[in-house]
């Protein structure tokens, strides 16, 4: 006999707020070319070196839905809707498949972009807001969201210093620009006020990405300890209950 | 049945043969001049993909195939139903919106998610449904066999039987409401 949602989410908050030390989601968010990945390999060799257990998670690496995803990027086969549908059916399989499997356990999982950078590529690209969010109901809130503030000119003097930006990351599928390097310049402005303003919205821990490696870092570690005593979010019930009706946690 | 105007016309259904063979019935009522083609699932080929993905991959949830059927739909959208359309000719959708979401709220998936999931849907100009029993799960070709197949028994919450008793269910009243509302 399945359980009810009501019990499946007592269940869920029970599991949360008795642990001795409780699964902890963070979320490095930012535009390219702001530094999250440094800052996120640092935190992680931290966290170990701290004692934690660490899973990482990345933005579009799910093993049965990113093959799909890249194999579409390739022949610039995707609209906006397609874009956004299919990097949101990847985003629930890792929630499903890595990130609540690794928060029960009680791990700390380190998100290399979370849902934040679906709304905001998906809203530059012309989307509803308000329709990309309820794609990924049940949500699932990080207890941290380090927002990685860069103007669009650093973002893109960091990221043409190395390489030529790819179709879909220049935005060229909506500027209509041929010219990548200046359809990214575009992009990345739009890009960057649809973060702003999630920021706003969502409450982003805001950290200055134009400072020093070394002192982002002490920073963050800094914001973690304060932000680790939080009490679990009861908004989060619903996520869990759902992955825990499905199969999740060997229910 | 002869569509005058360039028409959109869904057939949805639990069994994947049924659906098609309802499709071919429809399609051939409409003048051969006016009309274009059926538009079916997996059109993208996100479906054939996935399936050839490995154990290891993990099994997707309802949840995760109905944001692939969407997308799916998205492609079929834009690449064969809105341009046959836009052409003149009328057009056969099979399966179109309310399988997947028979499908969804059979799993237990929220009516405003899929509400929400199928906003850019055009509405059909004319509704087709089809009773038929669902084949084994992974055979006969249609979308909710295809999705039994791969979700796990214990992401289902139900037998497989149970959840094609429901979305049956859903479509039969589903029918009725198109009826009641003319």
């Amino acid at each position: 006999m399945p359980q009810s949602r009501a019990s499946l989410r007592r269940q869920a908050r029970e599991h949360f707020t008795r642990a001795s030390r409780r699964g902890l989601l963070v979320a490095f968010e930012g535009p390219d070319g702001s530094g999250k990945t440094t800052q996120r390999k640092l935190f992680k060799t931290w966290l170990k070196a701290e004692g934690y257990d660490v899973v990482t998670t990345k933005w579009n690496s799910s093993d049965l839905i990113k093959p799909i995803i890249k194999s579409r990027q390739a022949v610039r086969a995707l609209s906006p809707e397609e874009f956004s549908l299919l990097h949101g059916a990847d985003f629930r399989h890792r929630v499903e498949q890595v990130i609540l499997p690794a928060l029960w356990a009680g791990k700390v999982v380190v998100a290399d972009r979370f849902l934040f950078t679906g709304l905001a590529r998906d809203v530059a690209r012309g989307l509803d807001l308000d329709w990309v969010l309820k794609l990924y109901q049940p949500l699932l809130w990080p207890d941290l969201v380090f927002y990685f503030a860069v103007s669009p000119r650093t973002s893109g003097k960091r990221i043409l210093a190395t390489r030529t930006p790819q179709f879909y990351e220049a935005g060229q599928d909506v500027t209509d620009v041929d010219d990548p390097v200046e359809s990214y310049q575009r992009f990345i402005t739009r890009l960057i006020r649809e973060y702003e303003s999630l920021a706003l919205i969502f409450n982003f821990v805001t950290v200055d990405a134009e400072r020093s490696i070394g002192e982002q870092h002490h920073e963050i570690r800094r914001l973690f300890r304060e932000g680790e005593k939080r009490p679990w979010s009861d908004w989060n019930a619903d996520a869990v209950a759902e992955w825990l009706a499905i199969g999740g946690g060997g229910a | 049945m002869t569509a005058r105007k360039p028409a959109l016309i869904t057939v949805d259904g639990v069994a994947g043969a049924a659906i098609v063979a309802a499709a071919r019935i429809a399609l051939t009522s409409i003048d051969r001049a006016k009309r274009s083609g059926i538009s079916h699932w997996d059109a993208s080929g996100v479906f054939e993909e996935l399936a050839v993905a490995g154990a290891a991959a993990g099994a997707p949830s309802v949840r995760t195939l109905l944001l692939l059927y969407a997308a799916d739909l998205a492609f079929r959208l834009r690449w064969e139903i809105r341009p046959a359309l836009a052409e003149g000719r009328s057009v056969v959708a099979a399966p179109y919106v309310e399988t997947a979401v028979a499908f969804g709220r059979a799993a237990g998936i929220g009516r405003e998610w899929l509400a929400n999931l199928f906003q850019f849907a055009p509405r059909p100009t004319e509704r087709l449904f089809v009773d038929g029993a669902v084949a084994r799960a992974g055979r006969g070709g249609g979308f909710v066999e295809f999705g039994l197949a791969q979700v796990s028994g214990d992401a289902l919450g139900a037998t497989r039987a149970q959840l094609a008793s429901r979305m049956s269910a859903h479509l039969r009243a589903a029918a009725r409401r198109r009826e009641l509302s003319g």
